[in-house]
């Protein structure tokens, strides 16, 4: 291989990897933005109002932990949505 | 009509294809890509789905996906909002795959297998109730799923009758028995969604008895069991959560020490601590087994989700609960989902008559004479063909009598996380050392781990103590049953610590020639039984080609290869292709 092309596939590849390592610091801060804006704001909102969003308590009263699903054939619509 | 299954972006990524009700090919895409549990988008199992039907993504009818990804999106939401700020981490972790990857299943379905037709999406659990229910041979069952989590839900019960499926209850995440399992199993120093069989392999060297077993009771003050089986994890003990860690510093306290570190010694504490698991699991499944047929009146169990491959469990359960009949497929984890919701399309949603019974696991890849002729002479491999089947299981059964290892390539390779006769490694049982030697020459795996025994499904019950009739599922390698006391002794190399095997027991309409290798292996040694390992080495997917066989024999101290019809000696052949030391990892 020439030298030339040797020089033109190192910088290719350091450029790539150079490329891949700003996306992640680039991905990294919008997403922390989104945490502490997005997540933080409503989950300390949801605090104050005493929503829960997992239901983690255990319950010595309760008889019992099942609760309703009852998840049988629906009509054909309802399972082309992903939700 | 075709209909394809696709499970993905969890563990262990799967296709199956349905013909007209009937599954005609299924296999999971680590098989293909050589990743052990790999999570992606299962290209090459689709692939392989279709080429083996002679069709094109065009013939298919319907494809569907095995759970909501909206729903599972909601629920790593709220857990991010109830854990904020401690999520930070997995937050940043795990949403690029989410917005990358999970969140565009169409996408890939859509533009990677240029697919135009309907896409089908189906709630987890029910996925895992219809890939056992519909293809079971009962009308009608009780049924219980319980895994890790789904979208919301951990563990469901519900009942199955003829065509259609009614899930009535559930218990919902972060409540989970299968998360209980996996951060113990983690706390032991073992791989998460990998290595929970170990825990199960290691219970019986610690302290069965309830009474007498520190962690027992440790373990039951972290969780709330209600008398139906219902329960509620004191999340103050876990972290699975929120973090990647799945153990608080709570439970580290509770059971006397950190985490423990990869491959690290186990202790009789270890030994405890997986016994009081497997105990606390057992009664879980137990008291809710009872509640499930004090609801469903039904004398049928069908069972699915992870929890349902705890075969030191599962071989119990007709005799703890007032169940009569069990049926659980040989991939009850994620892998099996995609016969669920493929079966669960065709049944119930198009309201078609259930035609077909799982009975055969062989579903995946096989490869003719002819094709594994051209192998091994293009890749001037030596070897000797065989005249007869009848000279095939002969000299097999002789070579396996002698104490050779003995790779076993027969038919499409096996569905599910056990090799059951198509991509075996065999051994003599008999032998005492004989584990000793698998795990030198060929597996290299923890010293506590049982191998499993293979016996025909007419001799089972002389050494077997099996529920009888003897449960369909033992030949998937699902129960684990005790062998009789004469016998520990006389095959040592399958008899576990507390005396009991989880055997594989094979019928002859199903694999003719495993079958009659076993039969003839007994006229040999008086014993009809034979170590069935799977044909891999430690952290590496089962073998699925002929290639992968060969390399896995001429990177281990598999002495001999028979493929088809076909004998490789190992020693006969250029050696150290491949390193398997090297490559041996969790």
């Amino acid at each position: 291989m020439s030298p030339f092309k040797q020089f033109f596939n190192g910088f290719k590849k350091g450029m790539r990897s150079f490329g891949k390592n700003i996306a992640i610091i680039i991905d990294s801060t919008l997403l922390l933005i989104v945490y502490l804006v997005g997540v933080g704001l409503t989950s300390i909102l949801a605090k104050i109002f005493g929503k829960h969003f997992l239901e983690s308590k255990i319950s010595k009263k309760r008889e019992t932990y099942w609760s309703d699903l009852n998840l049988k054939k629906k009509p054909i619509k309802a399972y082309y949505r992903q939700f | 009509m075709h209909i394809l299954g696709i499970s993905c972006y969890y563990h262990d990524s799967s296709a199956t294809l349905l013909k007209d009700g009937k599954i005609v090919g299924a296999a999971e895409e680590e098989r293909f890509t050589r990743k052990k549990h790999d999570t992606s988008f299962p290209i090459n199992a689709i692939n392989y789905c279709l080429k083996s039907q002679g069709i094109t993504i065009n013939d298919v009818d319907y494809v569907g996906f095995y759970e909501k990804p909206l729903l599972k999106f909601e629920r790593v939401l709220s857990q991010h909002l109830e854990m904020f700020p401690l999520s930070l981490k997995t937050f940043l972790s795990s949403m690029p795959s989410w917005i990358n990857q999970k969140s565009r299943v169409m996408r890939a379905i859509r533009k990677g297998l240029k697919y135009k037709k309907d896409v089908l999406f189906i709630e987890h659990h029910l996925a895992h109730a219809s890939s056992s229910f519909l293809v079971s041979p009962f009308k009608k069952s009780a049924i219980l799923t319980a895994d890790g989590v789904g979208e919301w839900t951990t563990t469901t019960y519900g009942i199955g009758e003829d065509i259609d499926i009614n899930l009535m209850k559930e218990v919902r995440f972060p409540h989970s028995v299968g998360l209980l399992y996996s951060t113990i199993t983690a706390y032991l120093g073992f791989s998460v969604n990998n290595s929970e069989y170990k825990v199960m392999g290691l219970a019986p060297y610690g302290d069965m008895n309830r009474k007498t077993n520190p962690y027992y009771k440790k373990l039951e003050s972290i969780i709330d069991i209600k008398d139906d089986g219902s329960y509620r994890l004191d999340m103050g003990y876990f972290t699975f959560h929120y973090a990647d860690r799945m153990p608080s510093k709570k439970m580290c306290k509770l059971l006397g020490g950190p985490i423990s570190q990869r491959d690290s010694q186990m202790t009789q504490r270890h030994k405890d601590i997986a016994a009081a698991l497997q105990l606390i699991t057992e009664d879980i499944l137990t008291k809710m087994l009872n509640h499930v047929y004090k609801v469903t009146k039904c004398e049928n169990i069908v069972m699915a989700g992870g929890c349902a491959l705890n075969s030191a469990y599962n071989g119990k359960i007709l005799r703890s609960t007032p169940f009569k009949n069990i049926w659980i497929q040989p991939d009850a984890g994620d892998g099996g989902t995609s016969i669920g919701v493929a079966s669960y399309i065709y049944h119930t949603i198009l309201g078609n008559k259930r035609n077909y019974v799982f009975r055969d696991a062989y579903l995946g890849p096989k490869y003719s004479t002819e094709e594994i002729k051209s192998f091994l002479n293009n890749n001037k491999i030596g070897y000797s063909e065989f005249n007869s089947d009848a000279e095939l299981i002969k000299t097999t059964a002789k070579l396996i009598h002698d104490n050779h290892v003995v790779g076993w390539f027969q038919l499409g390779m096996e569905l599910g996380p056990r090799a059951l006769g198509a991509r075996s490694i065999l051994s003599n049982p008999c032998n005492q050392e004989m584990k000793e030697i698998l795990n030198q020459k060929v597996k290299h795996r923890e010293k506590f781990r049982p191998f499993a025994p293979v016996v025909c499904e007419d001799d089972s019950l002389k050494y077997f103590e099996c529920d009888k009739p003897i449960p369909e599922p033992t030949d998937f390698m699902l129960m684990v049953y005790p062998i009789f006391k004469e016998w520990h002794k006389k095959i040592p190399a399958v008899t576990h610590v507390d005396g009991s095997g989880r055997l594989q027991t094979i019928r002859r309409e199903q694999n003719p020639l495993y079958y009659d290798l076993i039969k003839e292996f007994g006229k040999l040694s008086g014993i009809p039984i034979l170590i069935n390992t799977s044909f891999n080495i430690r952290g590496e997917p089962i073998v699925c080609t002929p290639y992968d066989a060969y390399k896995c024999m001429m990177g281990t101290g598999i002495d001999y290869l028979v493929i088809d019809k076909f004998l490789i000696k190992r020693d006969d052949n250029p050696q150290d292709i491949w390193d398997s030391e090297k490559n041996a990892k969790d």
